[in-house]
């Protein structure tokens, strides 16, 4: 404990620190003129001051508050030390920010008695310091986390702009972080597709679930796939990932390219709602499904519901926070309240039933988050691909010599070289499996010589590979040229395939049925491509595409 | 290498993923995957999910599967089909041959 006395008189000095070291405070200091105080104060950082009211230079009432303003957060107690009895200057030690005083005499059992009644605020008051100072810096450090989470999320979850503007929507979270998801992502056939969620719970816990969903969303959109599959897909995802008393209800949506054809996956969402221009309600996709991240993939259930809806027709999807929402008066706003909203005015903004809803609860907390989309059927013309392509003239020429023949299949690389030309990429299937029939066509009776009739029992049909296999490890002579050419004035693609075998009669080429398990492959290409030409007694087969722009 | 399959834990589906080529190069891995099932099984499902391109012989090894199984299995199921994929099984009329969904 280190105490202060400053008085201008030194006998008093002298009085006071002798007493207060017979009460066993040792640790003393004392200063004759305020502002010797302050400096000396500044320097030793004392526990508790006694200050003489009246002195010559700065009397106590002054720098009672300098010594204050000094000590910052900490209480430092000031014990004035006065001779006076007038109530008024009393008074006024305490005004300047004194928090006690004693009067001339000392009296040496009161004086201590107050020393240690502040000397224990004093102690209280420095603890309370510490732990604001800690609490300040967990709370720091707790934002900055925030921050970073909140930055990631909204990379993560950002709104794909390309599509985004053919919604109406809002997101309203209760807290930070948002248990609802909504994402939209162009499909790559000209359509788009929506996922509308709603985790269990909201805050951060039930926001983490959002990313690895949109990742799969984003990455499976991409490639096209139907939404089933994208159901069946996050469902696996969720299932291993989150704890079991958390899931994810959701509903998959997928506009078709003509904008007014839906496609709809609903697990544990309210309705899903189509309704006229005029307001009238004429399709509700309701769940028909658990959420997601519940069912093992062996129960899980693909059943996606279509519909086709005319041009102007809205579509409306909200999550559950939009009717459980409660007023003070603890009432649900409920479905029909929204449904009455919009049969009113069927156009109505989403921003308009966001600021009725707003109005429905009223002073009451939002307990949950809240999500409303929105999607009038519109041309989706401008999602339509654009293929630009390339303007330069190629030829690909590969020859296979028995050797090469023997062992591998070019048709994969062939392909992967031609398609990664630009605009390429748009006949990749189709040519993959046109090159892949005619090189076989080739290799197998060009070249191979085999039987496809070998092929109508089951048990021929494996023998048919067998025979290959085995042939084809005894070939002895035999080549195969294949030829890919691009002219890019008329956007043609031919590939013509070349054998040295001796040909076949590709003027009567048996037309099987459907239940032969061989002679598809002619027939295929033909519906592949634009045209198919024989030449050379069917030693030369030429393919052509064309390509759509 | 083998393809993936699964069994259902009712052991009555069994499901073949095949990969991104599905071609004559699979004719015995193919084969392998179907020919050894349980006997409870009664739905053979072929999930083409990840199958980028198939070409005529994927079409008769499909064929040749339910000539082969057509008296012990009451079901075969074509899943996944990606748009291109779907479009040769339909040019070849497989959707009235197979449940695709």
């Amino acid at each position: 404990m280190r105490i202060l006395v400053i008085d201008d008189e030194s006998l008093n000095r002298f009085l006071l620190i002798h007493m207060l070291e017979e009460a066993g405070y040792t640790d003393c200091f004392e200063a004759e003129t305020g502002r010797e105080a302050l400096q000396l104060a500044k320097k030793i950082k004392p526990d508790l001051i006694l200050l003489d009211v009246i002195m010559p230079d700065t009397d106590g009432y002054e720098i009672a508050p300098l010594l204050k303003k000094m000590a910052g957060d900490i209480y430092l107690p000031i014990i004035f030390i006065t001779a006076m009895d007038d109530q008024v200057a009393l008074a006024r030690c305490l005004e300047v920010g004194g928090d006690d005083f004693t009067s001339k005499p000392f009296d040496k059992i009161i004086l201590t008695a107050k020393i240690r009644a502040h000397a224990r605020t004093r102690l209280l008051s420095k603890r309370a310091y510490v732990q604001n100072k800690e609490l300040n810096y967990f709370r720091n450090g707790v934002e900055r986390e925030h921050a970073i989470v909140e930055h990631i999320f909204a990379n993560a979850l950002n709104i794909n702009k390309s599509v985004a503007h053919f919604f109406d929507y809002r997101l309203a979270p209760a807290s930070n972080f948002n248990g609802d998801l909504f994402l939209v992502e162009p499909s790559p056939s000209g359509g788009m597709y929506f996922l509308m969620g709603d985790f269990t719970g909201h805050g951060l816990a039930s926001a983490i679930g959002a990313l690895p969903v949109a990742k799969a969303f984003q990455a499976m959109a991409e490639k096209g796939l139907s939404v089933a599959e994208m159901a069946s897909t996050i469902n696996h995802t969720l299932l291993s990932l989150l704890p079991g008393d958390m899931f994810f209800a959701a509903v998959l949506t997928e506009i078709s390219s003509s904008g007014r054809q839906f496609s709809v996956w609903n697990g544990g969402m309210p309705d899903l709602t189509v309704i006229s221009k005029e307001g009238e309600v004429t399709k509700r996709f309701c769940s028909q499904h658990m959420a997601l991240g519940i069912l093992e993939p062996h129960e899980f259930e693909e059943n996606v519901e279509h519909h086709d809806a005319n041009f102007g027709d809205r579509m409306i999807g909200y999550s559950d926070g939009v009717i459980e929402l409660t007023n003070i008066e603890e009432e649900m706003l409920g479905e029909e309240a929204v449904m009455h909203w919009l049969s009113e005015d069927p156009s109505i903004p989403v921003e308009d039933i966001s600021h009725k809803v707003e109005k429905f609860r009223g002073k009451a907390q939002q307990l949950d988050d809240i999500t409303f989309v929105s999607y009038t059927c519109q041309s989706l013309d401008e999602l339509k691909p654009e293929y630009s392509v390339t303007q330069l003239p190629f030829e690909i020429v590969v020859e296979m010599d028995v050797e090469k023949l023997k062992s591998f299949d070019p048709t994969f690389e062939l392909v992967v070289m031609v398609c990664s030309q630009l605009g390429m990429q748009s006949v990749r299937s189709d040519l993959s499996t046109v090159l892949s029939e005619l090189f076989n066509n080739s290799l197998d009776h060009g070249i191979l010589r085999l039987d496809s009739t070998v092929k109508r029992t089951t048990d021929g049909f494996f023998e048919y590979f067998e025979q290959r296999v085995e042939r084809l490890a005894v070939l002895e002579q035999g080549h195969i040229s294949i030829k890919v050419q691009f002219e890019p004035t008329t956007h043609t693609l031919t590939v013509t395939v070349s054998d040295s075998g001796d040909g076949f009669d590709y003027e009567h080429i048996a037309v099987s049925n459907d239940n032969e398990a061989f002679g598809r492959g002619l027939p295929l290409i033909r519906e592949l491509c634009s045209d198919l030409t024989y030449y050379e007694g069917g030693t030369v087969a030429k393919a052509t595409f064309h390509l759509n722009i | 290498m083998s393809l993936e399959t699964q069994l259902s834990t009712d052991e009555k589906i069994l499901t073949i993923h095949m990969e991104e080529k599905f071609d004559f190069g699979k004719v015995q891995d193919f084969r392998d995957a179907y020919l050894n099932v349980p006997d409870s099984v009664d739905t053979i499902v072929v999930d083409l999910a990840n199958t980028e391109y198939m070409d005529s012989s994927a079409l008769g090894m499909l064929l040749n599967m339910q000539k082969t199984m057509a008296d012990r299995i009451g079901q075969f199921r074509i899943v996944h089909s990606r748009p291109q994929v779907a479009k040769i099984l339909k040019i070849s009329r497989f959707d009235k041959k197979f449940d695709m969904s």
